[in-house]
């Protein structure tokens, strides 16, 4: 479904991504682990268009996306949810939701989308009039995997969203992403917090100082001695 | 720019103008063109040292230029102070001013630092046209008109003498393009490039962009300051026509052409300038629209100025003046 | 007694005009973080568009007919400079110093193009509608009221475009997380340039309808940019309702600092007031996004 060929990526002067390949089959879990720092986020804003430096190839749905800007992607169903969120604070939960499906193809499916998330968020639908500003961090995680949902999108890169949580929720918030790939979604996913991540992921990539170094299935990373080395000195 | 391509740079272009008397010494109005170039380098340099270098965006230039040139003719003609000193306390004066306009300043963002120093401009032509400023001595709206000339080892530094004038403007350009390459190229320098770039992290350094900041409105208003009392001892009259918005958007040309926090493009940006502007003196009319149309081109065709598209040929240790930015937000 | 009653009208009547340019400025700087130097020359853009319909090419149907095709040239206008100029300017270092030289010299280039084109000397528009309404001893002229009532229109039609529309929602998310507006998929580019658009027919607007009441000029400009700038800055750039506020108590501080100290004093006390507040608060009266 998405496959990215020799991808260079540059934030102002500095080249983060260094001819990378990697793939995303349809509805499967790709998990993306490395150390801080390394490119991992700036693979996600690369396929998402919104990193404007990027030489290479990214295709996806047999379309070729590299140099397409986010506001087409999203149209096209590839989303990027930010480890930091990106909220819009002064607004509502209701509003970020409504802003989620911005673009032409997610408006159409507002409603089911809408009355979707919200079953899958039931907290969300209680606080539908909060300011998103006033959340506490989990419920702003929800809230940005949430309006990430409402782009109707079939692709969605998420970055890290179990940071920063107590372990309860972290639980909760990959449960829910479970439930999404269930319902057919494909998955890139940033994320450092292994044990979970093998339950998760198909397919696991570790990127380190811009360039794949493992690629593999979850039982093979976990047996990994230099990878024990990486994901315990993260 | 290193410390001795600077050096070397302005070496050149102040050496080369040395020797321009030589050739055109006779011809008057070139000289006037001379010495203005020189004038508006320093005030140029200035300007350039406030914004490109310590990321602030003051449009007070202009008005702190005006103000040591009132202020000296002033202290001269009414107090009788000997111009040689006057000047230097017409620069105290512009620096008093610019550092009480830098401490509202201090704790604003960018464009309110801009409104709030060119609110100075704006204020500075009613005020001296004001009752308040001709009880001072500005002549209101028609201006002082018989300023003394400075008069050091026997010349009289008038404009009947211009090739004085001349060697007198090249002295105190030299002089204050070392003072502002020393400032860069110090710790007030490094300083600077770090609080533009963050100034939460530059203050967890220990770097008090309080202090700093205030020293370069203190400085440059100073040194812009001592330029106009200058000007005005060397042209002998003033009038409140200098605060007009073609001067204004002349001295931006300046530091478009040389390039913003690229000194010494500054210098080379006023000399530039000047020759532009003369050489479209016959446009009459037409030559603010020509120079507006020139400042909107310039700005699209060269971000960094002549020296930046000099660099593209001859590039070399690149430090200082640079903003080497992090770009970890999505663009 | 009755002539500070004139006094007031005045106020009130201008403080709703410069309301209605401070939100479109507050609104670019608020949402683009540009710093429009040409906004008074935006300004005298609307009085001679008026102008050329109505008293150059005598065009009927009166202001009516003025507004309707004034609307989208302004609109036009302010989106394509704001693209080719503005935009270009965003990737590079130290954009907002850029683009006010840039929009400096747009305003010398404009302003001086109006004095080659048109002449130095004032154009006159006639009024919206003659004769005034009694009040008590006194009389209101019906244009202030017609320049009143349009303006506060113009403004609570901006309002609720912001905040029932689409578009305006797109507008204000781009304001408060032009990150998140990009995730979502909104294009963040044309809300720029749309926005400088959209404040170039509100201050467009605004000079149309002073034009009648005082004459329109090639300078006339620099005095509408320093207020504009004021009122924001006074009000918070960024915080629209602080924009209103701030343009009617800056428009009653000049009409009666103009009163009783005389027209040279207006610029000191705006400023004088601007300075005090922003020394106690940095942000204006009620800034938010700035």
């Amino acid at each position: 479904m998405l496959s990215v060929t020799d991808l260079d990526a540059y934030y102002g002067q500095f080249h983060v991504l260094h001819k990378m390949s990697c793939t995303v089959n349809e509805g499967e879990v790709v998990v993306l682990l490395g150390p801080n720092g390394h490119g991992k986020s700036t693979l996600l804003k690369s396929i998402c268009g919104l990193v404007p430096r990027v030489n290479g190839a990214i295709h996806y749905k047999g379309m070729e996306i590299s140099k397409m800007p986010a506001e087409k992607l999203v149209n096209k169903g590839v989303i990027y949810i930010a480890e930091n969120r990106e909220l819009f604070g002064d607004m509502t939960v209701l509003e970020n939701l409504k802003l989620g499906a911005y673009s032409r193809n997610a408006r159409k499916a507002e409603k089911k989308n809408l009355a979707d998330v919200f079953s899958l968020f039931p907290r969300l639908a209680e606080r539908k009039k909060q300011l998103a500003a006033t959340m506490s961090g989990g419920e702003a995680r929800m809230l940005a995997i949430a309006r990430g949902l409402m782009s109707n999108a079939d692709f969605l890169c998420i970055d890290e969203p179990s940071l920063g949580l107590q372990p309860n929720l972290r639980v909760e918030v990959f449960n829910i992403i479970k439930e999404i790939n269930r319902q057919g979604k494909s998955i890139l996913l940033v994320e450092q917090n292994i044990p979970q991540i093998a339950d998760l992921a198909d397919r696991i990539y570790v990127l380190e100082e811009g360039r794949i170094t493992f690629e593999g299935d979850a039982e093979t990373a976990i047996r990994d001695d230099h990878l024990k080395e990486i994901f315990l000195g993260m | 720019m290193n410390w001795k391509r600077m050096s070397a740079t302005i070496a050149l272009i102040f050496g080369a103008m040395a020797f321009t008397p030589l050739f055109v010494g006779g011809a008057d109005h070139l000289m006037h063109i001379l010495i203005m170039c020189l004038i508006w380098a320093v005030v140029a340099s200035c300007w350039d040292l406030i914004m490109g270098f310590a990321g602030i965006f003051s449009f007070g230039q202009v008005a702190f230029f005006v103000i040591g040139a009132y202020a000296s003719a002033i202290f001269s003609i009414r107090f009788g102070i000997d111009p040689v000193f006057a000047m230097p306390m017409a620069g105290m004066v512009s620096a008093a001013l610019g550092v009480l306009v830098g401490l509202p300043c201090l704790r604003l963002k960018g464009a309110y630092v801009a409104l709030v120093t060119f609110a100075v401009h704006m204020i500075l032509e009613p005020f001296l046209k004001s009752g308040m400023g001709r009880a001072m001595g500005t002549g209101g709206s028609r201006g002082i008109l018989t300023i003394p000339p400075m008069e050091l080892f026997g010349i009289t530094f008038s404009a009947d003498n211009k090739i004085a004038v001349f060697y007198a403007a090249l002295v105190l350009a030299v002089v204050c393009s070392v003072i502002i390459m020393l400032v860069i190229r110090s710790f007030w320098g490094t300083a600077f490039l770090a609080i533009k770039d963050s100034e939460d992290f530059a203050s967890s350094l220990g770097v008090s962009a309080f202090k700093y900041k205030l020293a370069v409105f203190a400085l440059t208003s100073f040194l812009t300051g001592l330029a106009g009392g200058f000007y005005g001892h060397y042209v002998g009259m003033l009038s409140t026509r200098m605060l007009g918005i073609d001067l204004f958007v002349m001295l931006m040309i300046m530091l478009v052409i040389g390039g913003i926090g690229q000194f010494p493009g500054a210098i080379l940006g006023a000399i530039m300038t000047v020759a532009i502007n003369e050489s479209l003196a016959p446009l009459g009319s037409y030559r603010p629209l020509i120079l507006g149309a020139m400042v909107v081109v310039l700005v699209l065709l060269l971000p960094d100025g002549i020296i930046g598209l000099l660099r593209k040929f001859a590039p070399g240790k690149t430090e200082g003046g640079q903003t080497v930015a992090v770009e970890s937000g999505i663009q | 007694m009755l002539e500070y009653f004139d006094v007031f009208i005045s106020g009130l009547t201008n403080g709703s005009v410069y309301a209605l340019m401070a939100v479109g400025l507050t609104l670019v700087y608020g949402v683009s973080r540009a710093f429009n130097f040409a906004y008074g020359s935006f300004f005298s853009l609307g009085g001679y568009i008026a102008w050329v319909f109505m008293m150059f090419l005598g065009l009927r149907g009166g202001y009516i007919m003025v507004f309707i095709l004034s609307i989208p040239l302004l609109m036009g206008f302010g989106y394509f400079t704001e693209k080719l100029i503005v935009a270009p300017l965003r990737k590079r270092s130290d954009w907002e110093v850029k683009v006010m030289m840039i929009t400096l010299g747009l305003a010398l280039f404009m302003d001086n193009g109006y004095q080659v084109i048109f002449g130095p000397r004032m154009k006159s528009l006639p009024p919206m509608m003659e004769g005034a309404m009694a009040v008590g001893d006194t009389f209101i002229a019906n244009q202030d009221i017609m320049i009143f009532v349009l303006s506060i229109t113009g403004i609570l039609a901006f309002r609720w475009v912001l905040n029932n529309t689409r578009i305006g929602m797109a507008v204000r998310a781009v304001a408060q997380n032009p990150a998140g507006a990009q995730i979502v998929g909104i294009p963040k580019d044309r809300i720029f340039a749309a926005t400088f658009g959209i404040s170039t027919v509100m201050v467009g607007a605004g000079g149309i309808l002073l034009a009648q009441k005082y004459f329109v000029s090639p300078m006339g400009g620099w005095d509408i940019l320093v207020k504009s700038w004021v009122i924001t800055a006074f009000g918070g750039m960024g915080s629209i309702r602080g924009g209103l506020y701030a343009a009617f108590i800056l428009g009653m501080l000049e009409a009666f600092v103009g009163y009783w100290f005389g027209l040279n004093w207006v610029l000191f006390a705006l400023f004088g007031v601007l300075l005090t507040t922003l020394a106690i608060r940095p942000q204006g009266l009620m800034g938010k996004w700035g």
